[in-house]
């Protein structure tokens, strides 16, 4: 299990837990399809931005929501 | 006073009436700024046409 | 019939609501933009039979599971207000996430109709989907839409299928997913809602074929890369916004605005050619100087304004602003807001009050309140004719000023954020996420309406407020307190010269200490294009613009010299009025979104601090810069500044000292 700010681009990352003491910060990637069971991948990593997919979706997330999404 | 002056008074009554009577009107439709782009979005009620 | 518009952020909603209605809602290719529920009666053409048809636009959600924190304004919506149909809006492109929501609103027991818009990307991005099959599996009619054509856009079709599923009276079926019914405590909700994840995937899979997998690398992701880069993006959206001031002030505005003004002069010459010598000087001077020439000077600035605001929608509908959200995300956060924050500010260059109502999707409260306090110090609409003219008359129309003016704005905005944040001691983080809409070729006719509209609201404004406030200030310029005539020879006499002195003593170190701009900062408030009109009557000028004109009498120079002061003065005034407290009307928002009183004198205090600083430094510094020692008042500005900085700097320290608590984390999204 790693964060996936440590991920690699272009490869498909299957969530194992959203580690955060924020309830609804979980609640509403579940909402994305991004829970443990789900794919997520990282598209480009630009300064202390990520932009990832989940589904068929980008988005753009900060480097402490990346650290958040254990893979 | 001659007609002239009448005739100028009178515009200006009208064009500054105009003007107050449809700023009170909106304030009355709930609308905060006569003119707002955003006159719909800002006001309370739904009060555009 | 009342029918409700329901679906994700950004999947076309306010656009299909503009195309089925024939309003015209603020739209932007960003998710977050709809904050209220809008209404509106279906349009003619679309209603043949005239029926009683009235849609409501609700803001997007992702879903609206009770126990989950999402914005439930759907659902309360649908309780309270009990709509004939919801037409829920999917996007095509995104059917696995969509249709979650999609399932919850099959729940409520009101038709629902699917939308499935943005159908012309599919082909494109190599998805097929079988709509009969959607259909069946979602037990209620799907029909393709794209809500941005004008014509063949599926949107005729949508409403008779309304109709037809209202008329059936049938109840709408929901999809079996295990224990939905029964779920009454949130692990149930959650295990149900996983299940629901799980009905929706087997659908997806039934019915969407992809070609290509839509995590694979697109152009648009070579984009993202060069704009949101981490040196790059700045310098791109630098530059950006001087190109977009250059087009509208040098290029191609003036050109508009030189004819448009030709009009206005002449229209003035042929009033007064018309009322001859006999008219009363009184009468004729209200309706010459105060009316035609107060509202002329602010009118005249129209075309710019519409090539601007042209350009902007333009910027809006491509998809750029989500990526400066993103590169902006970075600073936002080292002062305590984030990236969110910056959808509020882009909103307000329009006009400030619909950004000020923007920061009601921001959760946490300081960063809501904040944002709402600094979002007017993004230049509005009504501040670009103070820029223009400044631009114009003393920087020879140079697009520096506007677009430094805009990036001034936004280093105001850090700065104000640090110092709020020092002072309330919250020092809490949030996450930030976003979806990022795909970039689209921006539509010119789409980008012409939403100028149009601000055309038309900005002479309305001109027509009404302005108007008012000229005819105003042209009477008490032009009586004593004794109500006589004032003496040509004797201006300062005048009724507005001798309110406004004492309040010009003030601006002496901001080196604009003359009561005529005293005079137009104070009615700036009304509404800021009162600072146009109120110095063109005070001063009596009645042309700032064309410039040809003014070139044959001596160039721009001449409207300075008749105002008495510099350029470097000049800057400080506009530094003063951009930067100042925004009009009533945005006060009056700030006042419904900061939801305390403390919050809002705190507000004001703040921004009236902040102009005054920031134009103090302009002029001292400028002059300094330019003659080599300072400015008039200096020493009393100084100890003004002081004192601010002092009581600022203490409501700081005291601030952070409060803080002791776990710094606590909120989400933020968009």
């Amino acid at each position: 299990m790693m964060a996936l700010s440590k991920g690699k681009i272009n490869t498909p990352y299957t969530v194992n837990c959203i580690n955060t003491s924020q309830e609804d910060l979980r609640e509403f990637l579940f909402t994305l399809g991004c829970y443990p069971g789900e794919k997520v991948t990282i598209i480009s990593k630009l300064a202390s931005n990520y932009i990832i997919n989940i589904k068929d979706a980008r988005y753009s997330i900060d480097e402490d929501l990346a650290n958040a999404i254990m893979v | 006073m001659n007609t002239v002056n009448i005739v100028v008074a009178i515009v200006l009554a009208a064009i500054i009436g105009l003007a107050v009577l449809k700023i009170v009107r909106d304030k009355k439709r709930g609308v905060k700024c006569s003119g707002c782009p955003h006159s719909c979005t800002c006001s309370v009620k739904d009060s555009c046409d | 019939m009342k029918i409700a518009l329901a679906g994700n952020p950004n999947s076309g909603k306010t656009t299909l609501f503009n195309a089925i209605t024939g309003r015209v809602e603020h739209v932007g290719n960003w998710p977050g933009v709809t904050v209220e529920k809008k209404e509106g009666d279906i349009k003619q053409s679309l209603n043949p039979k005239k029926e009683n048809l009235i849609v409501v636009d609700l803001p997007g959600a992702y879903s609206m599971s009770p126990y989950t924190s999402e914005e439930s304004i759907t659902k309360d919506f649908v309780l309270t207000e009990k709509p004939d149909a919801i037409i829920n809006i999917v996007d095509a492109t995104n059917l696995s996430r969509s249709l979650f929501f999609t399932t919850q609103l099959l729940e409520l027991g009101i038709p629902v109709v699917v939308a499935l818009n943005k159908s012309d990307l599919t082909e494109e991005k190599g998805i097929a989907i079988d709509i009969p099959a959607l259909s069946d599996a979602l037990h209620c009619p799907v029909i393709q839409t794209v809500a941005a054509k004008s014509a063949n856009n599926g949107l005729p079709e949508l409403i008779n299928a309304v109709i037809t599923v209202v008329r059936s009276g049938k109840k709408q079926v929901a999809l079996n997913i295990g224990g939905v019914r029964n779920a009454s405590t949130k692990e149930q909700f959650e295990k149900a809602d996983k299940k629901r994840f799980a009905v929706v995937n087997t659908i997806v899979a039934e019915v969407e074929r992809r070609k290509v997998s839509s995590e694979k690398q697109t152009l648009q992701d070579k984009v993202d890369r060069i704009v949101a880069h981490k040196w790059l993006g700045i310098p791109i959206f630098a530059l950006i916004i001087w190109l977009v001031f250059s087009i509208s002030q040098t290029w191609v505005g003036p050109w508009f605005a030189d004819t448009f003004v030709g009009w206005i002069d002449l229209l003035y010459e042929s009033v007064a050619a018309l009322l001859g010598e006999e008219v009363n000087p009184v009468l004729g001077a209200l309706l010459l100087d105060g009316i035609i020439g107060g509202v002329g000077a602010v009118i005249g600035f129209l075309p710019l304004i519409m090539v601007l605001f042209f350009c902007l929608a333009l910027l809006e509908d491509c998809g750029y602003m989500a990526r400066v959200a993103m590169v902006m995300d970075r600073f936002f956060k080292k002062v305590g807001l984030s990236g969110r924050s910056i959808i509020p500010m882009i909103i307000g260059t329009g006009c400030s009050i619909p950004g000020v109502m923007a920061t009601r999707t921001i959760k946490n409260e300081r960063q809501r309140r904040t944002t709402a306090m600094l979002a007017p110090f993004m230049p509005c609409g009504a501040k670009l004719p103070i820029i223009a003219l400044f631009a114009g008359v003393f920087f020879s129309d140079n697009s520096w000023v506007g677009t430094s003016m805009y990036f001034l704005g936004i280093v105001v905005i850090l700065l104000g954020a640090l110092i709020i944040r020092q002072i309330t001691g919250d020092f809490s983080r949030s996450y930030f996420i976003m979806e990022l809409p795909e970039y689209r070729i921006p539509s010119v006719k789409r980008a012409a309406i939403s100028m149009l509209m601000r055309a038309k609201a900005f002479i309305i404004k001109a027509g009404t407020i302005i108007l008012v406030s000229n005819a105003v200030v042209q009477m008490l310029q032009t009586f004593d307190w004794q109500l006589q005539v004032v003496a040509e020879t004797a201006p300062e006499t005048s009724i507005l010269a001798t309110i406004a002195s004492p309040l010009a003593l003030l601006f002496i170190p901001l080196g604009f200490g003359m009561w005529q701009f005293a005079a137009a900062a104070v009615t700036g408030f009304i509404a800021k294009e009162n600072v146009v009109g109120t110095l063109a009557v005070c001063f009596g000028i009645t042309n700032f613009i064309d410039t040809e004109e003014l070139a044959l009498v001596g160039g721009a120079a001449d409207v300075s010299s008749v105002m008495g002061i510099g350029a470097v003065a000049a800057l400080s005034y506009l530094v003063f009025n951009l930067f100042t407290p925004p009009c009533f009307a945005a006060i009056g928002a700030m006042n419904s979104e900061l939801e305390s009183k403390k919050w809002l004198a705190a507000a004001i205090a703040f921004q009236l601090s902040m102009g005054y600083v920031l134009a103090f430094l302009v002029y001292q510094i400028g002059t300094l810069a330019t003659t080599g020692s300072f400015g008039a008042g200096f020493l009393g500005g100084l100890i003004a500044v002081a004192v601010i900085a002092g009581t600022i700097g203490y409501l700081m320290r005291k601030g952070s000292k409060k803080e002791q608590s776990l710094p606590e984390i909120g989400v933020v999204k968009a």
